[in-house]
């Protein structure tokens, strides 16, 4: 029973990474119908350049945590860069010929070109990213975990209700729900909504980054890091429904805690095997996701 | 005020409006007629910025807004409710009404008191202020309707255009509207209306145009069309 409950809790804090990229997912699929393939390229990157920043600030002989913390104003900023430089040169073209798959192939084209950029600035080798907290495990009633773990839980479900309370409290959040809802109707309300979608492009790949940066401690940093992770997220943004920021919680915890009792039960050979699963029963039961009513088109 | 000269308006390949001129004067209220297919939301949308005209011109208040992107128009003044309604469903009624002056309060108009207006909207549309925490998606057709118009309203518009704001209403309902774009006018608020109840908006109008086939067939003093034989003929018998 405790080995269970091991594992379930130790498959949370990667569910919940899940969670947050393909929350990312559902920011730009939301306001442009359209996704960010290379969205585990974004969360690479984020977490290659808060490598970077992190060891630079340690160098300015500051303790790990508080580097830390500096570093994430400059992640967030990076990422949200990049996500406008996706949606500049990737998606926008596309929305504007109303082009049914030009966004895929120019998404996936980026994500590669980013992960080439990655291998030559930062190399192949997986890199150790330094972690704000202590390394040992807690013990709760002989559960253990690590407070990185933690961590990665509170971060995400942080994000997650800071972009719900924006979306809720203020004008400009409200500007990209009914952008969501409605893009003409928006524009009549005189909302820019191709800034709006651009916006969200950039949301989107600052979630990425954050999530990189919060997952990079407790995994490898590494210019291949980003693959496998905006894949499984992309299976718990269908599995969760794209338009559910419950469902892509739900999903991404069911499926980080299937993988962790798939490794431990079957083989860690297997691991990556129930999320492709989950996501094939899903499409063929129910196309719309567990929780969401929007299905994805052509894809 | 709004005005419009030999717009040209093609969906694809297939061209709707063929030349079309209509003026709106300052705090009148203008019918544009005509029967189903005839082009009526078309030229509304050409004017707003849903669709951008092939040719022609469009002023509001003296600026050039042919061809402008429906967000940049709206800062000029322009409102326009549209057919549909297209009310932003997963908003509740007083987000929808805050949207609708989103110009104003994030700077591109003149802000003015935002929530007097709020107000107002509940004053004009009672049944609006009982559900303002409802989801506008949860609405009836009516209280939609309502809505679409409150919200146009909120950006205290030069022009407001109103396309069909009695489809879909029970008949008690339509007189309602009806009353309520009789008291616009007399806030001197300026008004395109496009309805399918032809009698009835000749009856509010000040001037009327006839569209059919993408044309401006007849047009003039509201009170001439309404006694016009060719126009009982074609648009005023029975629907009322
Ligand atoms: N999105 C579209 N794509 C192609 N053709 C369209 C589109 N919208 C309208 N049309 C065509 O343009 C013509 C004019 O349509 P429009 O909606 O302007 O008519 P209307 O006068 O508003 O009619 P109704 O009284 O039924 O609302 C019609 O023949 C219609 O089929
Ligand atoms: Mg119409």
């Amino acid at each position: 029973m405790s080995i269970l409950m091991q594992l379930v809790v130790s498959g949370m804090a990667v569910g919940m990474i899940y969670g947050v990229i393909a929350f990312g997912y559902q920011l730009t699929f939301a306001t442009s119908k359209t996704l960010n393939f290379g969205q585990g390229e974004a969360l690479m990157l984020g977490a290659l350049v808060g490598l970077t920043a992190i060891n630079f600030l340690i160098g300015q002989s500051l303790g790990t945590f508080w580097a830390y913390l500096l570093m994430l104003p400059i992640v967030l900023a990076f990422g949200a860069l990049q996500g406008t430089v996706v949606e500049w040169l990737g998606v926008r073209q596309a929305i504007k010929t109303k082009s049914e798959a030009g966004w895929i192939m120019a998404t996936i084209a980026l994500g590669i070109i980013f992960k080439n950029v990655a291998e030559n600035v930062w190399g192949r080798d997986a890199l150790k990213f330094p972690s704000p907290l202590p390394e040992a495990s807690l013990s709760f009633w002989g559960i253990r975990i690590q407070p990185m773990e933690i961590a990665i839980v509170i971060g995400a479900v942080g994000m997650m209700l800071a972009v719900e309370f924006f979306n809720r409290r203020t004008i400009l959040g409200k500007a990209v729900v009914a952008t969501a809802n409605d893009r003409d109707a928006a524009g009549l309300m005189g909302i820019d909504t191709a800034k709006v979608i651009t916006f969200s492009y950039a949301l989107s790949s600052m979630t990425a980054a954050f999530a990189g940066v919060l997952v990079a401690p407790v995994t490898l940093t590494g210019a291949t890091m980003g693959a496998v992770l905006g894949l499984k997220a992309f299976a718990v943004a269908i599995i969760g429904g794209l338009s559910s920021g419950l469902g892509v919680v739900v999903g991404g915890l069911i499926l980080g805690v299937t993988e962790t009792l798939t490794g431990y039960y079957i083989s860690t050979g297997y691991k990556d095997v129930p999320g492709l699963v989950l996501l094939l029963l899903v499409l063929s039961l129910r196309p719309s996701g567990l929780f969401g009513k929007a299905t994805i088109k052509k894809v | 005020m709004l005005h419009i000269e030999n717009l040209v308006a093609s969906y694809g390949n297939v061209r709707v409006l063929h030349d079309i001129t209509l003026t709106v004067p300052k705090g009148k209220l203008v019918a544009l007629i005509g029967s189903n297919g005839a082009g009526k939301t078309t030229t509304l949308r050409a004017i707003s910025g849903m669709l951008a005209p092939e040719s022609g011109s469009i002023t509001l208040g003296g600026h050039e807004i042919a061809g402008l992107p429906s967000y940049e128009i709206t800062r000029f003044g322009l409102a326009h409710s549209p057919e549909g309604r297209r009310v932003f469903a997963t908003l509740p009624v007083r987000d929808n009404l805050l949207l609708g002056a989103y110009p104003r309060l994030t700077g591109a108009r003149a802000r003015g008191d935002v929530d007097a207006d709020v107000e107002r909207m509940f004053e004009l549309f009672p049944r609006l202020r009982e559900r303002s925490d409802q989801l506008a998606g949860t609405l009836s057709g009516g209280e939609q309707q309502m809505l679409a118009m409150a919200r146009a309203l909120m950006l205290n518009p030069e022009v407001l255009l109103l396309d069909e704001p009695s489809m879909g209403l029970a008949p008690r309902l339509v007189g309602e509207v009806f009353s309520i774009i009789a008291r616009l006018k007399e806030a001197n608020i300026t008004m395109l209306l496009v309805e399918q109840f032809a009698a009835a908006a000749l009856e509010v109008a000040d001037f009327g145009y006839v569209l059919e086939n993408g044309n401006i067939t007849l047009s003039g003093d509201a009170a001439m069309l309404r006694n016009d034989p060719a126009v009982r003929d074609a648009y005023l018998g029975g629907s009322h």
